[in-house]
């Protein structure tokens, strides 16, 4: 292979610039006019739409605001009601008002209880039944087991 | 000396006369330059102050401003019996209250007079009727010179809107939680009341205070001035915790009927008050624990505050006869008799210079232990403790419960009163053997006869079956175990001795007899001490303590009637427990064991029945035939074949 020879690039002297010739006169173009009315009314439109974005802003958190202590106040009288509720089916099942209530409607007191014991077969017997174990899953009810209550 | 000065003044006033106007103005330009920066300056230096220095003041000031911590109330916990019926809830009150500021002309800062928003006599005169209250009184109260009066507190909820419905002025509404009973009366002593406040004041929601009343929790927000929430500001909500509901092991049909039988007693027996407990006998769960007279929570007064307590655990009283079922049992369990032992049993006994008797002379030298129990034998009751002896008469006793608290976990409970054998008298043994010279709470003597029953092991009663979880699951209590008091063997003893005592021919607890059960009991009539302490009083407690069915023993039903007339515990206490017995165990659902009639026996009665009362409306009829009517036949077939 053969390499390339280049050889060194020769400055030119430099040689004193030659006076310029002083410009003629010329006529000076009067600078091109700014729309400022333009930029004006940009600027009015720009600052006008923050303005009533903000206030519009402000007006609907403020409805959100009174939209949320309205919700409050329904939960708050839903809650009220529920235990009011509660207690009003714990005082209609109260023994002593039923009791009170079947005596003012003319029932009299049972009388002593009889019980008979079953000894031969009936057709039914050998059935599996479903006995009621007064579980408190069978009554809706009964807040005692329920999540929600 | 006065020319230079007087030279120095004209001097300046020519230097100033000689100024050009720009120099005028440049000098003016710099004085307000210098009082401008001047200005600045000490603007500078009060935003530093104010940024810097007292920053977190202003900021505190700022916060305190805008921020409101509205307080949320905790909802205090239920109180529900074995079935999840509520016994004691919590509900929104209203309360009412008034600014007296608005009844009185005022003025403002700035010396502007402002009148009264009303009248006091006018808003008094509108909120009494509906406040229930008085006028004067309501007056009085509006012309306080206060910022805060209450009209009425914890009312219900609907008198609250009627208020708020007036609008008046300086008047307005609080919710305020109230607690409520909605069975009124219904196990009122076991269950307490709470104050005002919400603080549990007795029984158990004094007792678990703690566990139901919850955690206040808070809400913090910014508030605008108007009083509207900025939703964009701060809004921290700490929840209040809801207390924690509580499960009883009551059951509330049979409390119902037990709080009956007992106000039926005191009514009937003109009794000072009347306790009865019902024991589960598996799991010495109390099922009913009333006491007569009661008094209703939602209503009370502070008169009613002896009916306040339950007297089944605060009042002790001497189990007199009920005590011998313990005493043999000790003595069987000893080895020292048996249910058939021979007991030589004289008219009379003395110990010491004391003479015991029969209360019914039996007549006869020697009764059986089972003769003893069921006549109920003071004399052989003596004879078979003498055998026993102090000490071991003490232990077995102990070990039945009593002398100590049942740990029932009901607050204020006595623990009775029995000596140690070391402080006995000599006439101690006799007396204590049966039931006199002791004292036992009615949970104390129902617990011993749960031990009984239960074959011997002892069985703790407990009111508090357990707590509501967050999973609204209950999450029972640990339950505690039973010591093997007597032996199994000398508990079915005890229990066909204590059947005798009911069913017996000489049994003085016949009218504890349950249709359909076999049951077993004692009857206990003992005088109570003289309230100065010099012997006992002319007042007796009539008892009853026993258990059903006798076969598998379910239910234990403990009766004391306080000074009754007629004063026997055959005759007064045992009525009651056979009525409170037969609805524990329909209640319960506790078969019957064996003595219930059968199918064809009963169809059999029922059609020998049907034929008397066929046989005795056709000899009515022989006897006074109807009348015939103007037509004759009736145009019944069968009449006008009768008519013929």
């Amino acid at each position: 292979m053969t390499a390339t020879t280049v050889s060194p690039l020769r400055r030119d002297r430099v040689r004193p610039a030659a006076p310029k010739p002083r410009p003629d006169l010329r006529v000076v173009r009067e600078p091109r006019p700014r729309h400022t009315l333009a930029y004006a009314l940009v600027l009015i439109v720009l600052v006008g739409a923050a303005v009533f974005g903000a206030v519009s802003l402000n007006a609907l958190a403020a409805a959100a605001s009174v939209e949320a202590r309205t919700l409050d106040a329904q939960v708050r009288a839903a809650e009220r009601d529920y235990s009011m509720l509660v207690a009003e089916v714990a005082s209609l099942e109260d023994p002593g008002r039923i009791r009170t209530a079947a005596l003012d409607l003319g029932m009299v007191p049972a009388g002593p209880a009889r019980v008979v014991v079953l000894e031969r077969s009936l057709p039914a017997d050998g059935a599996v039944a479903e006995v009621f174990d007064g579980g408190l899953d069978a009554d809706p009810l009964k807040p005692l087991l329920s999540a929600e209550r | 000396m006065t020319e230079q000065p007087r030279r120095r003044r004209f001097s300046r006033v020519a230097r100033i006369l000689s100024r050009t106007g720009d120099q005028v103005a440049v000098r003016r330009i710099r004085w307000l330059l210098g009082i401008y920066g001047l200005l600045i300056v000490v603007v500078f230096a009060q935003l530093i102050s104010i940024q810097v220095v007292d920053a977190d003041d202003y900021a505190d000031r700022s916060v305190r401003q805008r921020e409101r911590t509205i307080t949320l109330p905790a909802v205090r916990g239920r109180i529900y019996d074995r079935d999840g019926d509520v016994l004691a809830t919590s509900v929104d009150g209203a309360t009412v209250y008034a600014d007296p500021r608005a009844y009185r002309p005022t003025e403002t800062p700035d010396g502007t007079p402002v009148p009264a928003a009303a009248a006091a006599a006018d808003v008094a005169a509108a909120l009494a009727p509906i406040l229930g209250r008085d006028v004067a009184d309501l007056t009085e109260r509006l012309e306080q010179d206060a910022h805060f009066v209450y009209l009425g507190r914890q009312l219900d909820w609907s008198v609250g809107e009627e208020v708020e419905a007036l609008d008046l002025p300086g008047v307005a509404v609080l919710a305020e939680p109230k607690r409520t009973y909605p069975g009124s009366a219904l196990a009122a002593q076991v269950v307490g009341f709470t104050g005002i406040d919400g603080d549990g004041l007795q029984g158990l929601e004094a007792q678990y205070d703690g566990v139901l009343r919850g955690k206040p929790g808070t809400l913090l927000l910014e508030r605008a001035p108007g009083g509207l929430d900025i939703s964009t500001g701060i809004r921290e909500l700490r929840p209040s915790q809801v207390g924690t509901d509580l499960v009883l092991t009551l059951d509330r049909d049979v409390q119902h009927a037990a709080e009956v039988a007992a106000a039926s007693a005191v009514a009937e027996f003109d009794a000072n008050a009347a306790t009865v407990v019902v024991l589960e006998v598996a799991t010495g769960d109390v099922l009913a624990m009333a006491s007569s007279p009661g008094y209703d929570p939602n209503a009370r007064i502070q008169d009613d505050q002896d009916a306040w307590r339950n007297r089944a655990i605060t009042d002790v009283f001497e189990p007199g006869s009920t005590q011998k079922a313990l005493t043999i049992a000790a003595a069987i369990e000893e080895g020292i008799v048996t249910a058939e032992t021979d007991v030589e049993v004289p008219g009379h006994i003395r110990v010491a210079s004391s003479t015991f008797r029969e209360l019914s002379p039996t007549g006869e030298p020697t009764l059986t232990v089972g003769d003893i129990m069921e006549r109920s034998s003071n004399v052989g009751t003596i004879r078979i403790a003498q055998e026993l002896g102090d000490q071991r008469l003490d232990h077995y006793l102990r070990a039945f419960g009593y002398g100590s608290p049942t740990g029932s976990g009901f607050p204020g409970e006595a623990s009775g009163m029995l000596m140690p054998p070391e402080d006995w008298w000599p006439t101690s043994l006799p007396t204590i053997a049966i039931g006199h010279g002791v004292a036992v709470t009615l949970l104390q003597l129902a617990g011993s006869y749960a031990t009984l029953a239960n074959d011997g092991r002892s069985v703790a009663p407990r009111v508090v079956l357990g707590t509501v979880g967050d999973d609204g699951r209950l999450k029972p209590v640990a339950a505690r175990s039973g010591e093997q008091i007597v032996s199994p063997s000398t508990a079915h003893q005890v229990q066909g001795l204590l059947e005798r005592a009911v069913t017996g021919d000489r049994g003085t607890g016949s009218l504890a007899a349950v249709p359909g059960y076999m049951v077993a009991g004692k009857t206990g009539t003992a005088r109570k001490p003289a309230t100065d302490g010099s012997g006992y009083s002319d007042q007796y407690v009539a008892t009853f303590a026993g258990f059903a069915p006798v076969h598998d023993p379910q239910i234990v039903v403990a009766v004391m009637v306080d000074e009754p007339n007629p004063f026997y515990g055959g005759i007064v206490a045992a009525p009651v427990f056979s009525e409170v017995m037969e609805a524990a165990l329909i209640a319960r659902r506790v078969a019957p064991d064996g003595s219930a009639t059968t199918l064809p026996a009963a169809m059999d009665h029922a059609r020998a029945q049907a034929l008397e009362v066929a046989e005795a409306a056709q000899a009515s009829l022989d006897e006074n035939p109807p009348p015939s009517g103007p037509g004759g036949a009736s145009g019944d077939p069968e009449t006008d074949e009768q008519g013929d």
